[in-house]
């Protein structure tokens, strides 16, 4: 299927424009756009992306879109991805910018809101729950999984110590698995 | 210089925050303390919109203070600045991750780092479940998860129904 900017644009706008509750939606969301409405990238894809994106600094959902915009038409593919992700948020503030308190005072809007939240933490579990199978391959990688999600539940370890932990790991993994193989030969 | 002032504490989110969403709250108070240019009340009620309206949390204060400070213009800098770090990193993330894809020590690192991802995922949603802990957000998590077992819906349909039914509960209440 051939993905004109104008298309990347489209689809981005309209997931921008989903992104309630918070930038972690961007999971699930992505996943009915881009995997399984259009197949334009893959659940494995998806999920080293999302990994990389929570390694590096800025916005989780602006990370996640420059690097599928990238891989789907390269730097201008990019562009138009962050713009297309970013413009819904921007159009929605601006022209609401003046009554934006009088609008959080009204108080079935918050009953709104505390729905929606409850809405956005199933996506996320249903989004964890396919993220699960392509990241959690035996043993090893389960260790990694449980230690990041109890160090960072209980403990509230900063993030960016999990992930350089987590890259170190992978280091030093792989270090031991040459040494080994080494070994063997000798 | 308003608008060049706005790009660099923007900038400065964009490049500082990580892990994402809630990351950059902090720095948001910071900037309400240092600048002015919103106050404490504001950023937290923006907080609190950014959960309904489009977009991350960064996103959305980054166009309302510039919005507040300078108009349009002011706004649209300022949202710039807090992706313009991500763009520039991310891209030469992707370049660097094409030319050693092969590498064994990359691929190892990719290997740790998605349980890593997930690990940090699940933290964050078992987080947000504790704090808007109720019984009846319970049941309609549980109403929510029953629905998507037989079937995988568009996320629209679990946005839609539960804030529905929030709006329902509401109604519900204010009448009793």
């Amino acid at each position: 299927m051939e993905k004109s900017l104008y298309e990347i644009f489209k689809v981005f706008f309209k997931i921008g424009t989903l992104l309630l509750g918070g930038g972690y939606v961007i999971l699930p969301i992505m996943q009915s756009e881009l995997i399984e409405k259009r197949g334009w990238i893959d659940n494995d894809e998806l999920c080293e992306y999302m990994a990389l994106s929570q390694s590096l600094p800025g916005l989780i959902a602006a990370n996640l879109s420059i690097f599928v915009g990238y891989k789907l038409k390269r730097t201008m593919g990019a562009i138009t991805a962050i713009f297309g992700m970013v413009l819904p948020a921007f159009l929605f503030i601006v022209v609401l910018a003046k009554i934006l308190e009088e609008l959080i005072n009204l108080r079935f809007i918050q009953g709104i809101f505390w729905g929606v939240g409850i809405g956005v933490l199933v996506l996320i579990y249903l989004a964890i729950k396919e993220i699960w199978s392509k990241s959690i391959k035996g043993r090893f990688t389960f260790w990694v999984f449980f230690i990041v999600f109890l160090c960072s539940l209980c403990l509230k370890i900063s993030p960016a110590i999990l992930i350089i932990l987590a890259i170190l790991t992978g280091v030093i993994r792989q270090f031991i698995l040459n040494r080994n193989k080494t070994e063997v030969k000798e | 210089m308003i608008y060049l002032q706005l790009f660099l504490e923007f900038f400065h989110i964009g490049l500082f925050s990580f892990g994402g969403g809630y990351a950059t709250i902090p720095f948001l108070y910071h900037i309400a303390e240092t600048r002015h240019w919103y106050t404490a009340k504001q950023l937290t009620d923006m907080i609190a919109v950014a959960s309904i309206t489009p977009g991350p949390v960064g996103v959305n204060v980054a166009t309302f203070a510039g919005f507040t400070t300078s108009g349009v213009l002011g706004s649209v800098i300022a949202t710039a600045s807090v992706v313009l770090p991500s763009l520039i990193i991310v891209i030469i993330v992707s370049i660097l991750l094409k030319q050693f894809e092969d590498n064994e020590y990359v691929k190892s690192i990719i290997y740790c780092l998605k349980p890593a991802g997930c690990g940090l995922l699940a933290a964050v949603g078992v987080n947000m479940f504790l704090n808007e802990f109720s019984l009846i957000g319970l049941g309609l998590f549980i109403i929510l998860f029953v629905m998507s077992i037989k079937k995988k819906h568009d996320p629209l349909v679990y946005l839609g129904i539960s804030a529905i039914i929030g709006l329902i509960i509401y109604l519900v209440n204010s009448n009793m």
